[in-house]
């Protein structure tokens, strides 16, 4: 199949030469539509020194169809949802704004940019993303002492 | 062309008989521009999109079907998204020749062929070219498979199998000569270093025991660099100093050994006992932050050192063996005695709450019981009044009684009738008169207490 040739091959292109602050490995060696993925808390950020564990899932259909990418770490932030799926709300992950042309690589990138950069206007935690916005201050508070319980 | 012409064309493409160019193994780097943003390969037949984009045409087809809502002419470009109509296979020759000038491993590198060519040759190589492709044999009787290079001229079955005269092992016929000559081992050959003439077969069991062969000295281990011959070891190891010192080096080394590995141990206990001490430290942080504010968070800390405490006496008591164990089974030993702390808690909030329902019940009886007496005494004095009452009313009717029946007593003997009449009558009263003999001296008391309840 034509996915499993393209994803091991942005496997071991991410395996042997990975981007900034992000190690990926497969789940299960024999089977490479979910990958695991670690993830360190961007400098700057309240989740600097966090480690987060991120899990991505690929459809059978990749590229065609985007990845989904939900975190296993709870994190305090307005665009990944805060129940037991962590989801996280991406763009560029939408169906309706994939494109065949964009590469794990980069979507692992802007997932990492985006705890850099929560983007309020588009969150799926509301509370969070008011709080982001309006006690920038109390968000940081609350999102370092959640990346030391749960991230350290 | 438009999408439909575009998707019937890529379908009525025959692939079956064409290497799948993308599984090739690339030798030489490529320009990241020449790779085809779906399947990540360099281009394969390369189409082009309005919006001048290009990608491999099969690619591009299986794009469209997922991409396409409901067979519409139109869909996104899987680059830029712009909508798309028309399909373009004209692509610029440079582009597919730069594709094609990438350099491959020949696919049937499985087989032997180490051929590295251009990726625009490797169809014709394996077709034409290339030794390693397999032939059915060109004896129709055969059903092996033979490699290009291997049918001669000639054109004969090489899988018929000839026995060898010598050692009575079946060879192929091709490799017949080969192994006659070379690899037969009942040939015989000589010893390189000793000129004993021996067989093949032997070969290797004569050069472990050939006197001529140079062997190293026993003590090369230990920076002996002589190497002489067997026959002349046995002289040389006599002398070496070496060899002397041999048991020495030995013992020093397992006691380095040993050294290393206790240190290896102590090591660990060390780290283990760090981390105790770390935990310790961060739970007397914390009860210091929390501050020396309420009772029962400063026994709690309390409760905890203990636990620490006692979690370290089981590192301490361990063996050194499974240390590493240990790390994991204090962190259990202090969660099962937390456990163990809250249980006695809970068992003790229990107890409190039993004694206080058994005070409360005792007092809430005590008080029943008091009313319950108070109510008593009242009957009692009730009945008491009652019974001076009736004393009170018995009395005239009694004195009037025996009075009566004195005179008559008196006065007529033989009225047996009648005196048994009266002394029935008088029977009760006596009986009354002489019951309450015996109280009376109460009366004084009864009386208070009746002028009371009067």
């Amino acid at each position: 199949m034509g996915s499993i040739k393209r994803i091991s091959k942005e496997l071991t292109e991410l395996t042997q030469s990975p981007p900034e602050g992000i190690t990926v490995e497969l789940v299960d060696e024999s089977n490479v539509y979910e990958w695991r993925v670690i993830m360190d808390g961007p400098e700057g950020s309240p989740f600097h020194d966090g480690k987060f564990l991120v899990k991505l899932s690929l459809p059978t259909e990749y590229p065609f169809k985007p990845p989904t990418v939900s975190f296993a770490t709870k994190i305090y932030h307005p665009n990944v949802t805060n129940d037991d799926k962590g989801s996280m709300c991406l763009g560029m992950l939408r169906a309706d704004e994939w494109k065949p042309s964009s590469k794990i690589a980069a979507v692992l990138q802007f997932a990492r940019q985006l705890l850099a950069e929560p983007m309020p206007d588009d969150a799926v935690e509301g509370r969070i993303a008011e709080q982001y916005k309006n006690d920038r201050m109390r968000y940081e508070e609350i999102a370092r002492e959640w990346t030391r319980k749960h991230a350290c | 062309m438009n999408l439909q012409d575009f998707l019937a064309m890529e379908e009525s493409r025959d692939r079956d008989e064409l290497i799948d160019l993308r599984s090739l193994d690339l030798v030489s780097e490529y320009d990241s521009h020449l790779m085809c943003p779906i399947c990540h390969c360099p281009f394969v037949e390369p189409v082009r999109l309005q919006c001048d984009h290009v990608f491999c045409g099969s690619c591009l087809s299986s794009a469209i079907t997922a991409f396409r809502s409901a067979d519409s002419d139109e869909f996104p470009c899987p680059s830029c998204r712009n909508p798309t109509q028309m399909v373009s296979a004209s692509v610029p020759r440079l582009l597919i020749n730069m594709c094609d000038e990438i350099r491959v491993r020949c696919p049937l590198i499985t087989e032997g062929c180490q051929e590295i060519i251009p990726r625009g040759h490797v169809q014709s190589h394996v077709e034409k070219y290339c030794g390693y492709r397999l032939l059915p044999c060109p004896d129709d009787l055969c059903d092996h498979m033979t490699r290009s290079k291997d049918v001669g001229m000639d054109q004969k079955c090489i899988h018929r199998v000839r026995r060898c005269s010598h050692c009575e092992e079946d060879v192929l016929e091709h490799e017949y000569e080969e192994h006659e000559k070379e690899l037969c081992p009942v040939l015989e050959v000589t010893c390189v270093d000793c000129e004993t003439v021996v067989t093949r077969a032997a070969l290797r069991e004569h050069i472990e025991s050939c006197p001529e062969v140079a062997i190293p000295c026993t003590a090369s281990k230990y920076a002996c660099p002589v190497k002489i011959r067997r026959a002349d070891i046995a002289a040389h190891e006599q002398n070496c100093p070496i060899v002397a010192m041999g048991p020495y080096f030995e013992t020093q080394n397992t006691r380095l050994k040993s050294l290393e590995s206790s240190m290896r141990h102590l090591q660990q206990r060390n780290e283990i006992f760090e981390d105790g001490l770390a935990n310790i430290r961060s739970t007397l942080i914390e009860s210091t932050r929390l501050g020396s504010g309420s009772n029962s968070s400063g026994q709690s800390t309390q409760s905890d050192r203990e636990q620490q405490s006692s979690a370290r006496v089981d590192v301490h008591t361990d063996d050194p063996a499974d240390i590493a164990a240990s790390v994991f089974s204090s962190n259990a030993t202090t969660y099962l005695l937390s456990l163990h702390e809250s249980l006695r808690e809970e068992v003790s909030q229990l107890s409190h709450a039993i004694t206080d329902l058994d005070a409360r019940a005792s007092m809430a009886i005590m008080n029943e019981s008091m009313r319950i007496k108070e109510d008593m005494a009242h009957t009692n004095a009730a009945v008491n009044s009652v019974r001076m009452q009736v004393q009170w009313l018995m009395d005239p009717r009694l004195h009037q009684g025996t009075r009566g029946g004195a005179v008559r007593t008196n006065s007529a003997e033989n009225e047996g009738t009648r005196t048994q009449l009266a002394s029935s009558v008088a029977g009760p009263s006596h009986t009354v008169g002489q019951s309450l003999g015996p109280i009376r001296p109460r009366r004084p008391s009864d009386s208070g207490r009746e002028g009371t309840k009067l």
